[in-house]
């Protein structure tokens, strides 16, 4: 019965951008109620835009949308979850102050005016039963981890009666506990007759286990489409990558040095104040990259404030080269030789009003060789900023441009540039490639293996767990605020990493 | 001693009128810094109007003077995407110009066919001021509409996905905040003052401004704000009506509110108040709302 | 987007402004302010070209308002750089008002207990005086904001209010006051500032003024510091810039400004030489609020801010001359500022934006 009628159909969708670029190419899918369909596709194959224009964020240039057999054209979300499309973004569109209710509830058609909380709790209650949510609807969003607020995120488009669910990344924010009885719940949809569509990049195996079809798209184009029965995890990630040879890094063979870094029984707040970090200790030796792997929300961004000097530590203590720098300022720290990379890049690895000069001016503005007399040599900062645009390869039309008009990759390049010469001991990196094409990432892999060869430690932060064992000498996957062990590169595998990282294996194992 | 409590409960009422407003713009995310400038246009218009037709429709027309510019912020501020402090800061400097200009020439008392209607002495607006309080306290916590003002305020675009029309709540609600600020603005010039003299706002606006962040975008707590700094306030004016022998000068004590709030506002920064403050501040505050 | 909003244009974010766009803007929203302001002249009876030649003829003519005009365009000069400075740092420092007066006390002080002594002295000692008192009051302000967190708009305008009380204080009935009714007594004749060019030499220090912060800002390396500050209190935070400090400090400098024009003010007009009744010295005490203004027209640049506060004050000054010379009714002076604090205010929209015209679908 099933198989017949599609609940969604989509026809030759073509989306262009602006500067030419065909994010889809006539791209057709076909979802059958209750069937749970994932669509795979690696960053940028334009499962964002797909997923915005079934949503009606996007319209298409060509193509056309069919819902139970009738053409529909969505203007904007509201449209599309009018007719029954519900949508759950990785980036929460989620209200933090508000409780859980609130949020399902707001906006719905249903809702009374004067809002009759006790009926809306019963029958989203009923809802969490039906389909094996246990969740707090008196809680506020924000104290809720990730994968709750991804409950909720579903349970608003329940509520609100969606035959066809977009999960966007559903099971990266989950924990292994997680992830379980979030596959009972989308099962347990499927009954209800209620299509699911997960949009997935990572974590294949999971989706791979309770879904019926699988569509994979590269480059804007369908590129294969199979029953799951007929797909195995390897075909798949090789439609997914296509023929592109991925890039191997030759991790350079450095000597080992003495210790740079030793942190003791660290711990901080979040700036929510919550205890963040848990006592974390590790140390960092001369050519040694320290790798720490986590989902984000882990304890892994205090812990690189806190060393970098922008978080005061609640406990514990920071020894650089032998002296403790726990009450150390950021400013002493950098004239030490600790640099930062910070993952955000504009507004704060990068100022986008400011011209290269003045953003490289960030590293040196207080060295006494680039100024006299508290004013600065600007003639000889110039010449400097001149030398560490070429060196690091930024684009840009001259050194006077804006650094708000540089690409994500050339952003990060000149934030590079700006830190790393400027660094002797100890580089942090936060995650210096998120958001990156693959030739900038390769880029900054390498900047980071250079300052390696240089003797350099390097801390490196990253939610990407083929970075952090592709580049690590150590890694530490960090979870709840604990490093749940250390390992060395020759002893960490992937699967069990990653299986850290979630929080499965606890430190004694 | 009656007397003294009417006159603080009627500045009370002018603060209340103008900070509940303020406050429900606040709430939709949009910080209207322009409350004195829609003070001084109420109040002018107000008196104005009443100087023709009497005094309901002054506070009438006071009311929909502020409203006008209540519209105006909200086209600067929502439309056009001005900073919203500079778009309340013109509006201000605008008032005080057109203000100068329009009313100035009426300087003097109400003619004395022009009273303003008393219920023992305190005037309904007294009345209607805690029950907008109250109503508004209601609709932000009780009702569908107030929960989507509430989410506009904190994080619009989660708003817009569910289905909130986020620019039209933000309309609304500045408009209805500058209403209730040109309504207090006409209270003030028809029945406190009951006459017209050279910008006489005096920096009642800025203080119903300052309740609001008191209040921690609390109708309740700024209610008992604006009875409290009404006392302080009409206290400073005429502390003789308290007590007759008080030593200090009359200006000491007419900085005494300006150095109340600053006290309050030392205290409400503080470490242990600052995390309350920030879940409690509209987290969309001051954010022009860019869909893209 | 759909409301208020004319279907076939559409918005484009500007990513970066040129001064030359700057000018182009500031100069088209003037331009709507007088075609605005024509509307109430002919209201009033008044035909608008003749009324804007009686206000310019006035305001730049030597013989008649020049003096003036200088005087209070560079009163305005002050408070605008008052206001650039901490602005630099995105600080809002809207409390020129309260340091203006701080300025004033601190300046008479002086002038009042040292009579006698010689000009050559007396005058830089009042200047320094009115600083330093403007720069406590401005640092005030600064310690609430960047050691005690607390919101700088409200906090500098409780400040000018109690500053406005405070010269009250000492004017209407009190130590100071004059024999005239509630204005201070007059300063002495050592005290009054020398007059260059038809314009108080106090002017002259606003323009060297603006040449040094416009350095400062541009080349120090604390100039670096503040304006790293004011584009991302974050990224400051990033590479060791300590905000508590900065802010303590360009609220500081931002205050002496504000203060040393209290010399300007009162001593550079023949009209003056004292401090006038409340509701006059707080007329002039508003006017600083126009520093706020000009410097977000001019996006802080404070040599860009000369022509503009000269231009303001020639507005301030020649349209007295519609209430005197044509009869026109009070306070129309005062609504041409205000029609054009609005139009400054309306055209800010093309600081980040520019029109496009898009072809509907």
């Amino acid at each position: 019965m099933k198989a017949d009628a599609p609940i969604l159909e989509v026809r030759g969708i073509t989306k262009r951008f602006p500067g030419g670029v065909v994010a889809l190419d006539h791209v057709d899918l076909e979802i059958r109620p209750g069937e749970i369909h994932a669509v795979l596709g690696e960053n940028g194959a334009g499962k964002t835009t797909l997923m915005n224009i079934l949503f009606g964020v996007l319209q298409p240039d060509e193509g056309e949308i069919y819902i139970n057999g009738r053409r529909v054209r969505f203007r904007s979300p509201l449209d599309a979850m009018n007719m029954g499309i519900g949508m759950v973004h990785q980036i929460r569109k989620l209200i933090p102050a508000h409780t859980v209710l609130e949020n399902i509830i707001l906006g719905h058609p249903k809702t009374e005016s004067i809002i009759n909380l006790k009926k809306a709790r019963e029958e989203v209650k009923a809802l969490c039963e039906k389909y094996g949510f246990n969740i707090d609807l008196d809680a506020r969003v924000w104290q809720l981890s990730a994968g709750e607020q991804q409950v909720v995120e579903i349970l608003r488009a329940l509520y609100r009666g969606a035959k066809i669910l977009i999960l966007d990344e559903p099971t990266t924010v989950l924990t292994p506990s997680e992830v379980e009885s979030f596959l009972n719940s989308m099962k347990a949809m499927t009954k209800e007759e209620i299509a699911t569509i997960p949009f997935v990049t990572h974590k294949l195996p999971e989706v791979f286990a309770v879904c019926d079809r699988i569509t994979v798209l590269r480059r804007g184009k369908v590129v294969k489409r199979l029953g799951t029965k007929e797909a195995t995890m390897k075909a798949l990630a090789e439609y997914m990558v296509g023929r592109e040879v991925l890039f191997k890094l030759e991790k350079p063979k450095v000597e080992i040095g003495e210790e740079i870094l030793r942190v003791e029984n660290l711990s901080a707040l979040s700036d929510k104040g919550v205890l963040a970090l848990k006592g974390v200790s590790f140390s960092i030796r001369e050519g040694e990259i320290f790798g720490i792997a986590g989902i984000a929300g882990n304890g892994q961004q205090e812990l690189a404030e806190v060393i970098a000097g922008l978080r005061k530590p609640l406990g514990g203590r920071i020894i650089f080269q032998g002296r403790d720098i726990t009450n150390a300022s950021v400013l002493e720290r950098m004239k030490m030789g600790i640099g930062y990379i910070p993952p955000e890049r504009l507004g704060v690895g990068a100022i986008g009003n400011f011209s290269l000069v003045e953003n490289i001016l960030m590293s040196i503005y207080f060295d006494h060789e680039f100024s006299s007399k508290g004013f600065l040599s600007y003639k000889k900062i110039r010449e400097y900023a001149k030398k560490i645009i070429s060196e690091f390869e930024v684009v840009a039309p001259s050194i006077d441009t804006k650094a708000a008009h540089l690409s994500g990759g050339n952003l990060q390049r000149l934030i590079l540039g700006r830190v790393i010469p400027r660094t002797s001991k100890l580089l942090i990196a936060n995650s210096p490639t998120v958001g990156l094409d693959i030739a900038a990432t390769e880029a900054v892999r390498n900047r980071i293996l250079k300052c390696k060869e240089r003797g350099m430690g390097v801390l490196l932060i990253s939610e990407d767990l083929d970075e952090v064992l592709e580049l690590s000498d150590s890694i530490a996957p960090i979870y709840e605020g604990r490093f749940v062990r250390i390992l060395s590169a020759v002893e960490a595998k992937k699967e069990v990493v990653g299986a850290m990282m979630a929080g499965a294996l606890s430190g004694g194992g | 001693m009656w007397p003294f409590i009417i006159r603080s409960l009627e500045v009370a009422t002018i603060l209340l009128l103008a900070a509940i407003g303020e406050l429900l713009t606040q709430r939709s995310g949009i910080i209207n810094v322009g409350i004195e400038g829609l003070m001084l246009l109420g109040a002018a218009s107000g008196f104005l109007a009443a100087l023709i037709w009497g005094i309901v429709p002054g506070y009438v027309v006071g009311m929909i003077m502020g409203a006008l510019f209540g519209l105006l912020h909200a086209v600067l501020s929502i439309t056009l995407r001005v900073n919203q402090v500079v778009s309340g800061m013109g509006i201000w400097l605008f008032a005080m110009g057109f203000v100068t200009y329009w009313a100035d020439r009426y300087s003097g008392p109400l003619p004395p066919g022009v009273v303003s209607l008393r219920i023992y002495g305190l005037s309904p607006l007294f009345f209607i001021g805690i029950a907008a309080v109250f109503i508004i306290w209601f609709i932000l916590s009780k009702t569908h509409l107030g929960l989507k003002i509430r989410s506009t305020g904190e994080n619009p675009f989660a708003a817009e996905v569910s289905g909130v029309k986020v620019i039209r709540i933000r309309y609304a609600c500045t408009i209805i905040g500058g209403a209730l600020s040109g309504l207090a603005g006409a209270f003030l010039s028809l029945t406190y003052l009951g006459t017209w003299s050279h910008l006489p706002t005096k920096g009642l606006g800025w203080i119903a401004f300052a309740l609001v962040m008191f209040s921690l975008w609390r109708p309740q707590i700024l209610l008992g704000g604006a009875i409290l700094f009404g006392f302080v306030w009409q206290f400073a004016i005429s502390p003789e009506s308290v007590y007759a022998g008080i030593p200090a000068p009359l200006p000491i004590l007419r900085m005494l509110p300006f150095i109340v709030t600053i006290v309050l506002l030392v205290i409400i920064s503080s470490e242990r108040f600052r995390r309350k403050w920030w879940l409690a501040k509209p987290e969309a505050l001051g954010v022009p709302y860019i869909k893209e | 987007m759909v409301y208020l909003q004319l279907p076939k244009l559409k918005r484009e974010r500007l990513i970066v402004l040129t001064g030359k766009e700057a000018v182009l803007i500031s100069i088209s929203s003037l331009i709507v302010a007088f075609i605005i302001f024509s509307g109430f002249l002919m209201l009033e009876g008044a035909t608008p070209t003749e009324a804007y030649g009686h206000i310019f003829t006035f305001a730049f003519d030597p013989k008649l308002g020049l003096s003036t005009t200088l005087h209070r365009g560079f009163f305005i000069l002050f408070s605008t750089l008052a206001f650039i400075v901490p602005m630099s740092a995105g600080l809002w420092n809207i409390g020129m008002e309260g340091q203006f007066y701080l300025g004033t006390i601190g300046a008479f002080a002086v002038a009042y207990s040292l009579p006698n002594l010689d000009p050559a002295l007396l005058i830089p000692l009042m200047i320094t005086s009115g600083a330093l008192f403007g720069a406590g009051y401005g640092a005030l302000a600064g310690f609430l904001r960047g050691k005690l967190n607390v919101n700088e708009v409200v906090a500098t305008l409780m400040l000018n209010n109690i500053a406005f009380w405070l010269v009250y204080l000492l004017t209407v009935g009190g130590p100071w006051a004059g024999i005239a009714e509630s204005t201070s007594r007059p300063l002495p004749a050592s005290a009054r500032a020398p007059i260059i060019w038809n314009t108080t030499f106090t002017s002259f220090l606003a323009i060297g003024i603006a040449i040094l912060l416009y350095i400062f800002l541009k080349y120090s390396s604390l100039g670096y510091q503040i304006r790293v500050l004011g584009n991302s209190s974050v990224a400051a935070k990033h590479i060791g810039i300590s905000a508590p400090k900065i802010t303590i400090l360009v609220m500081s400098i931002g205050g002496a400004i504000a203060g040393a024009a209290g010399y300007h003010m009162w001593a550079g007009d023949p009209a003056f030489y004292m401090i006038p009744r409340p509701e006059a010295y707080k007329a002039i005490g508003d006017l600083t609020y126009w520093g706020i203004l000009i410097g977000l027209v001019c996006l802080l640049n404070s040599l860009a801010a000369i022509p503009f506060t000269v231009f303001i004050g020639s507005i301030l000054v020649g349209s007295t001359v519609l209430v005197r010379r044509l009869r026109l009714p009070f306070g129309l002076d005062v609504l041409f500022l205000g029609v054009i604090s609005l139009t400054f205010v309306a055209f800010q929209f093309f600081h980040n934006y520019r029109i496009r015209r898009i072809r509907r679908e």
